[in-house]
């Protein structure tokens, strides 16, 4: 039973979101300040953060910087329609994944399991580095450079294979354009997200996921790569 | 300045006063006659002169030489009583003493001049720093205008002065008109007008020599070989010395309407900047007001969809009175909205009729809908209540907004007291409180929360609701405060009109 900590000062969608989630079997934590949020991630180890952005005592990227100051929890940003500049700091201040206001249950479920498994991912990965990689059915050697799905090899350029290495890395997780390309291409790189679409084309082409289930694009924000893609969701919730 | 009349003034006054010492020294001197030398009379006459040099100039020196030499001549020089010159040595004595007399009187009046021209210099420059200090106050570009022309108005006591500026409206690429922005002195004519504004092409001639118009003086303000106005005085007559200082003065001043109105045009700009940032900052509060309670409401509605069997009865329940509460405060927000752009447009108009305070309470709570539970609220209105003349549809959204701000910001079953009573202090006003036991609101937030952008302030999202109820109390001609008195919870209190009561017959 996944802990969620759900960090809002409305109570209303407080109340929604604890009905909403318990009856599908979670445990919910609440905090309603910026404050609470950390004091709780540090006291209750929660498996999931939902974390919304417009708190009112304190800034909402902030918070993520202090919870990951110490934890490596998964963070699920809420954050409002329009407001891209803000989850893409979030984003690169160490949050996992964002929803967008209003969203559905369904959404915000499918989010919150991408992250959990993330989360599992990432814990497990330890701090030596390891020399392979297991993403959903992705096999990447780090050691010899090879990547292979449903054990095909891919034949990857090295640059291709230093991109998909990285979104592996961060599975689960919507790494931000900059993110990616501070990473892959160099500290000098950061505003091309052009080579960005040239390579996750080629990139798809060879996964043969040309509709970017696997490797999915989030637009205006970067890339996020989803090891085991959620069946689509019924269209009625978006 | 003193005009030539002053100068001539001076020189009678000083042939008469030359005249006067001269007589009083032929009398004196005639006493002491047959004691006398000869040499004697024309020193002494040498002081006539130069007291008339020093009051009027050389004139009255050559004057008082003359005046000297007869004087001299005709009482003093053997024979007495004639003009008749017998010695030779007399004749020395007299060319002797008109030379002198010259010579002192040309030496006194040059010293003279050149103190009056050091004086005139102070005074002129004093003047001109007198008209210009103004310039470089703090003064918006009508005050500047109109203290131009009253400068020159007072210094060269024209018939009128007046400050011509380019027509604002006009096409910028046109040759821009002139249009009279201000004057001062005697009112103009229309005639005046007509010729200061000659517009059709017409050239105004400019310059110190008047022009077209005899005894008018009118000077281009130029800024950077840029006109920036005109100035013209009527039916004055200039020393060369105060066409320097008015040319000086034009120059001071046209750097000044320059900069004034540089400062104006920043200061639009400003003011447009700040109607955008009120613009967006409505935008961004009204899209988080609408924006939260739509979350919950689909958070709500997907999980009764999705999860529906999972959920217990009590859940359903409590999903289903969450979204119809949320369903109302939207209702609410976009009514708020409608009434924020009415008040935006201007158009708001208020239809006063009589109502019973009890009345508006209802009419309130039906727009709140469930959104702060009825039995949560308490009625007290004093006996001698007035009806309220008031828009009510108005008035009940302000009491709407200021319940909701009360039932949101105190604990879920905290009572709130609604009371009103006769204005205290504002006869013809009814007062309205409404009192709540949260946590109240500090002192500091407390105009702020009536503010468009206190969506942080007082611990809770005011949101648009309170701006909107002040603008609605305003309108009535009340105004809305938080009591600062009460210690526990927030007390909001507003006044609205009451019907005048009909005093009870003797």
């Amino acid at each position: 039973m996944p802990k969620v900590l759900v960090v809002d000062d409305d109570p209303s969608l407080l109340k929604a979101l604890r009905i909403g989630l318990t009856a599908r079997g979670d445990e919910i934590a609440i905090a309603r300040s910026g404050s609470d949020a950390v004091e709780q991630v540090a006291l209750a180890e929660p498996d999931v953060v939902i974390l919304d952005l417009g708190l009112p005592d304190t800034d909402g990227v902030d918070i993520c910087r202090r919870i990951r100051e110490f934890s490596r929890v998964p963070i699920v940003v809420l954050s409002a329609y329009g407001d891209e500049r803000r989850k893409v700091e979030a984003l690169d201040s160490g949050a996992d994944d964002f929803v967008t206001k209003p969203f559905g249950m369904a959404e915000l479920e499918a989010r919150l399991r991408v992250a959990l498994r993330h989360g599992a991912l990432a814990q497990g990965g330890g701090p030596g580095a390891p020399s392979t990689l297991h993403a959903g059915d992705l096999d990447i050697d780090l050691v010899h450079h090879m990547a292979a799905r449903h054990g095909v090899d891919l034949q990857l350029t090295s640059r291709e294979f230093d991109l998909l290495a990285y979104l592996a890395r961060h599975a689960g997780k919507v790494c931000t354009h900059h993110m990616i390309l501070k990473d892959v291409w160099g500290p000098g790189y950061g505003e091309e997200s052009n080579y960005l679409r040239v390579y996750t084309h080629r990139l798809r082409k060879k996964l043969a996921d040309d509709e970017g289930r696997l490797l999915r694009t989030v637009p205006g924000i970067g890339y996020q790569l989803v090891p085991e893609p959620e069946p689509e969701p019924a269209p009625s919730n978006e | 300045m003193l005009g030539t009349r002053g100068t001539y003034q001076r020189i009678l006054v000083g042939i008469a006063t030359m005249l006067a010492v001269l007589a009083i020294l032929v009398v004196v001197l005639l006493a002491f006659r047959p004691h006398l030398s000869i040499a004697l009379p024309a020193l002494v006459f040498v002081l006539p002169a130069v007291v008339g040099t020093v009051i009027g100039g050389f004139p009255v020196g050559v004057a008082g030489a003359v005046a000297g030499f007869l004087a001299y001549d005709y009482y003093f020089l053997p024979p007495y009583g004639t003009l008749t010159v017998r010695s030779p040595q007399n004749w020395i004595a007299l060319v002797v003493y008109v030379v002198v007399v010259l010579i002192v009187a040309q030496v006194v009046s040059q010293l003279r001049r050149a103190r009056e021209v050091a004086v005139r210099q102070t005074a002129e420059s004093n003047r001109l720093y007198d008209l210009s200090r103004a310039l470089i106050g703090d003064l918006t570009l009508a005050e500047l205008l109109s203290h131009i022309v009253t400068a020159v108005q007072d210094t060269f006591a024209p018939e009128w002065t007046a400050l011509l500026l380019p027509e604002a409206d006009g096409d910028p690429t046109q040759t821009s008109t002139l249009g009279v922005a201000t004057h001062a002195g005697e009112a103009l004519s229309d005639a005046d007008v007509q010729s200061l504004t000659a517009v059709g092409g017409h050239t105004v001639s400019l310059g110190l020599d008047g022009g077209a118009v005899p005894h008018r003086v009118s000077l281009a303000l130029v800024v950077a070989h840029r006109p920036v106005g005109m100035l013209v005085v009527q039916d004055v007559q200039l020393t060369p010395a105060e066409r320097g200082m008015l040319g000086t003065f034009v120059n001071q001043a046209a750097l000044a309407v320059d900069r004034a109105q540089l400062r104006e045009q920043a200061l639009r700009a400003r003011l447009l900047e700040e109607i955008d940032r009120w613009r967006s900052a409505l935008m961004g509060a009204a899209s988080h007001d609408l924006r939260t309670p739509l979350a919950s409401i689909k958070t709500a509605v997907s999980s009764l969809r999705q999860v529906d069997a999972r959920l217990g009865p009590e859940d359903r329940a409590e999903l289903l009175e969450l979204i119809e509460l949320q369903s109302d405060r939207l209702a609410r927000l976009v009514s708020n909205l409608l009434d924020m752009t009415r008040i935006e447009s201007g158009a708001l108009e208020l239809r006063p009729a009589a109502i019973a305070f009890d009345e508006l309470v209802e009419e309130a709570c039906g727009l709140l809908g469930g959104l702060v539970a009825r039995e949560r609220i308490s009625v007290k209105a004093s006996e001698d209540l007035p009806l309220l003349l008031i828009d009510h549809p108005l008035v009940s959204q302000v009491l709407a907004n200021v319940l909701e701000n009360a039932g949101r910001l105190s604990p879920p079953q905290g009572a709130i007291r609604v009371a009103a009573r006769p204005g205290p202090g504002s006869p013809g006003m009814v007062e309205i409180s409404v009192s709540d036991e949260g946590p109240g609101i500090p002192p500091a937030e407390r105009d702020r929360v009536f503010e468009m952008f206190s969506q942080n302030g007082g611990g809770g999202r005011a949101g648009l609701g309170l701006a909107i109820a002040k603008a609605f109390v305003e309108a009535h001609g009340g105004r809305i405060w938080i009591d600062p008195s009460v210690e526990r919870g927030a007390r909001v209190v507003f006044t609205v009109p009451g019907e005048a009561l009909v005093p009870a017959p003797a």
